[in-house]
């Protein structure tokens, strides 16, 4: 319990900055990384997370996997047009992010819409993400849509969209995860909460809601 | 399990009828065993919550069992290798559709066979179809009871709302019945239409939401047939206060299909203190199929089939024996069971009407978006906390049916499963929502102009529905398919469904009232429906205008009360009137589906029969 609280106590430290700890390549950082990616490389990075134990851990792979992340919030804020601090909270116990930052590694246009925000002109938007009908454009919806309603679509469905016979209804969705359902903005766009989750009082209807800056930081 | 012992009572389904009667009957001390075709309560409700949460398909039936899709989830469980099926409104798309088909047996549960679907669904599931019910709890009014003699259409109930031979009036039962469930409501809010009440409610009304505050004063002053239409509190079976030992409403906006945290009365709560007076046992995944008719015309026994997995094996079967029995399997599942029994010639059937007069309260759904800066803020709150009740009655009912209007709370999710719907238009360029309308093509949005073009929208959805009375015609049945069975080889129901002209004016009429209130409102109305929707109807008929409508979940009306045995299945008691220990519960027994939502009228019918069963058994 004690370090726990030791833990807590020092994050929630004016010196410590929620910047800082994006990027704070701490033990116990390091430590949920190789855990995520035990998970999402199977054998290969099974071999890396016993390389912990024998303190010979590849820095170099972990580094660009947090370099990748933290591009990916960036690209993510920018597209959802949610403060990115409403978006990845500083003390984040739920920790989407990363359910829709591995979605989107297995996307084959996820080094692709990394390089083109990272080599963005200077001043560019997220628009630089949706400009030609390419499968970067799809996944930086796919991004949208899994941060707004906690779904993915088949990016040929997308495509669809753009196509000379666009259909008349929405794209086929498939929920990422349960938590996923419960985390989405476009809730909080409608100043709201989830349908079957919430953790507000009986009555709380009656008065009005909290404004939309409250909620995602854009006035 | 012991099938060997007598019992006092069998009864089958453990909905709130059989739950409520099961209670009863286990306080005086009477020895009860529930049959109960599906599965059990799970230990942990997140099995049912995590089912809701990450299926796309937020439809009513989604939270429960048995699963609806195949494993890879692609398409719906092809119902004849399911061994207690149900309907899902999944199965309810056009003749051809890849995922449902009405026309479909392999994709729809019920056979339909007639001119338009049966859209409502039921559960075969612990708690029954109350599982996914809103909690909507209105006395019916006295005039629903005598539809033949105020207005000479359909036929008078054997019961009366406050009239007539003292046991024969609902109205004490009816005070009974808010108590077992827990009901929500102030009475000065309810005394309209010649309704009357002897007290409180168990707890006060729920408050009602900004969008019903907001609807209530721009209506101000606006009349309809020379009524001025007024926004009520909807008396629900939801906590106000704690109660039951169950937790306060906390606004979820999810009371279909399930309350997250128990606040919404379902049956499982009367099935724990049924079980907890040690006189009540339940046994799940036991389909009855055979009720046998012994001496003196009386039911001897009952006749099951057990199964362990949803899809797989008859695992058990066997008899089980009572001095009396009930039926509450609803109103699709006891016809059936009826016509099966006695190797298909039936039992309880001597009037000819076991699954005749098939109804529904079906709905005429309108959406609307109120101008800017007169928001409702919907997304917030039970999903619906008010309505507008003063036209349930009237003149008008001598030529078209009666219908009473709710007041969504839930924004666009019943028309369009907003919020996604209009969220993917505007990441995708597309307009299934209509609000995407940007000339000369629809167009994608981004970053902040996409948060708060959607919060614009949100947070000036509304709809309104208005659940219309159907017309008893005996040509609308639950019949026995001759040629599609379900995974323990029974007969699967085959339903014959049409709207009748009365009800189509009715719908006529609240298709008209919708778009005049959005008017009034300054709201702008955007309700269609697809062109292959085969849930819709030509009125007038000629003109090329279609009408569609939507299952309410009511289904009433296929083992009717009444006066005689030449006219109905049972009497004012839901006894059978062929077999004197035989009982048959739940809407199925209601003449007319009425102008409430019918689950109070079920509970006060449901005690008063408790006490009927009570008094034969002593």
């Amino acid at each position: 319990v004690i370090p726990h609280r030791r833990r807590r106590g020092s994050r929630e430290s004016p010196q410590f900055q929620p910047d800082q700890a994006q990027t704070a390549a701490s033990q116990e950082t390091i430590m949920t990384v190789i855990s995520r990616r035990t998970v999402l490389t199977g054998a290969a990075a099974t071999g890396a997370a016993s390389a912990v134990g024998a303190v010979n851990v590849p820095i170099a792979a972990i580094a660009d996997d947090q370099a990748d992340l933290q591009t990916f919030i960036e690209i993510s804020a920018a597209l959802t047009g949610i403060d990115v601090k409403k978006l990845v909270p500083f003390l984040d116990p739920i920790d989407i992010k990363q359910t829709y930052f591995n979605k989107a590694q297995k996307d084959s246009a996820f080094n692709d819409l990394l390089d083109r925000w990272r080599k963005r002109p200077v001043g560019s938007d997220a628009g630089v993400l949706l400009k030609d009908p390419d499968p970067v454009r799809y996944l930086a919806r796919n991004i949208m849509i899994a941060w707004y309603l906690g779904a993915w679509c088949d990016p040929a469905e997308l495509a669809k969209y753009d196509g000379p016979n666009p259909p008349p209804g929405p794209p086929p969705t498939t929920v990422i995860t349960a938590v996923a359902y419960t985390q989405g903005w476009a809730w909080r766009a409608a100043q709201a909460h989830p349908m079957g989750y919430s953790d507000l009082r009986f009555g709380y209807w009656a008065d009005r809601p909290f404004t939309l800056e409250d909620l995602t930081g854009v006035a | 399990m012991c099938a060997d012992k007598t019992y006092d009572v069998v009864i089958v389904g453990s909905g709130i009828s059989g739950v409520l009667i099961a209670h009863e009957l286990g306080r005086a001390g009477k020895q009860v065993l529930i049959l109960e075709a599906g599965a059990p309560l799970p230990h942990d409700i997140n099995d049912y919550l995590n089912r809701f949460y990450s299926n796309a398909a937020k439809v009513p039936e989604i939270p429960y069992t048995p699963e609806l899709f195949t494993k890879d989830g692609k398409s719906l469980v092809d119902f004849g290798t399911v061994n207690a099926g149900r309907p899902t409104v999944l199965s309810l798309a056009a003749k051809g559709n890849q995922l449902g088909d009405w026309t479909d047996p392999k994709k729809s549960y019920l056979v339909q066979v007639g001119k338009l679907p049966f859209a409502s669904t039921s559960e075969r599931i612990n708690g029954g179809t109350v599982r996914h019910w809103l909690g909507t709890s209105f006395r019916f009014l006295p005039n629903d009871f005598e539809m033949s003699t105020r207005y000479g259409k359909f036929i008078d109930w054997p019961i009366r709302y406050d009239t007539g031979p003292a046991d024969l009036r609902l109205k004490p039962w009816y005070d009974k019945a808010e108590h077992a469930i827990g009901v929500s409501a102030d009475v000065k809010d309810q005394e309209y239409l010649g309704l009357t009440f002897d007290g409180p409610y168990p707890m006060p009304a729920i408050p009602l939401s900004l969008g019903d505050k907001r609807i209530s004063d721009d209506l101000a002053g606006f009349t309809h047939d020379g009524v001025e239409l007024k926004v009520r509190s909807t008396p629900a079976g939801r906590n106000s206060q704690p109660y039951q030992d169950r937790r306060v409403c906390a606004g979820n906006t999810n009371c279909i299909p399930i309350c997250p945290i128990g606040a919404k009365y379902d049956p499982s709560v009367t099935l724990a203190k049924a079980l907890r007076t040690g006189n009540v046992e339940i046994w799940y995944r036991t389909v009855a199929c055979d009720v046998v008719i012994g001496e003196n015309n009386r039911v001897s026994q009952i006749k099951y089939l057990q199964y362990q997995d949803d899809v797989g094996p008859q695992t058990g079967s066997g008899a089980v024996s009572a001095k009396m029995y009930v039926v509450a399997g609803h109103a699709i599942e006891t016809p059936r069971l009826l016509l099966m029994s006695r190797d298909r010639q039936g039992v309880a059937n001597s009037s000819k009407m076991v699954g005749k007069n098939l109804m529904d309260h079906p709905l005429y759904l309108a959406w609307a978006l109120m101008p800017e800066g007169k928001e409702v803020f919907p997304y917030r709150g039970p999903l619906s906390t008010a309505g507008i009740e003063d036209l349930r009655d009237g003149p008008f009912r001598k030529t078209r049916a009666a219908f009473r209007i709710e007041i969504g709370n839930e924004g666009w999710n019943f028309p369009i499963g907003d919020p996604a719907t209009t969220t993917l238009d505007f990441i995708n360029g597309s307009n299934a929502s209509q609000l995407n309308d940007t000339q000369p093509k629809p167009q994608p949005l981004f970053g902040t102009a996409l948060l708060k073009k959607l919060n614009s929208v949100f947070i000036r959805q509304f709809r309104l529905g208005f659940l219309v009375e159907q017309e008893p015609e005996t040509r609308n049945q639950v019949a026995l398919s001759t040629k599609y069975t379900d995974g323990l080889g029974l007969p699967r129901p085959e339903i014959t469904y049409d709207l009748s002209d009365y009800t189509k004016r009715g719908f006529a009429e609240a298709k008209a009232l919708a778009t005049a209130i959005f008017h009034k409102l300054g709201a702008k109305e955007y309700t269609r429906q697809a062109a292959d929707d085969p849930s819709q109807f030509e009125w007038p008929v000629g003109s090329k205008e279609l009408i569609k409508y939507y299952g309410a979940g009511h289904i009433v009306g296929t083992y009717c009360m009444g006066t005689h045995s030449n006219n109905s299945v049972v009497n004012a008691d839901q006894r059978s009137w062929d077999h004197d220990n035989l009982y048959l519960v739940g809407s199925g027994t209601f003449p007319t589906v009425a102008t409430g939502n019918p689950t109070l009228t079920i509970a006060a019918l449901s005690l008063r029969t408790a006490d009927k069963l009570i008094k034969a058994l002593n």
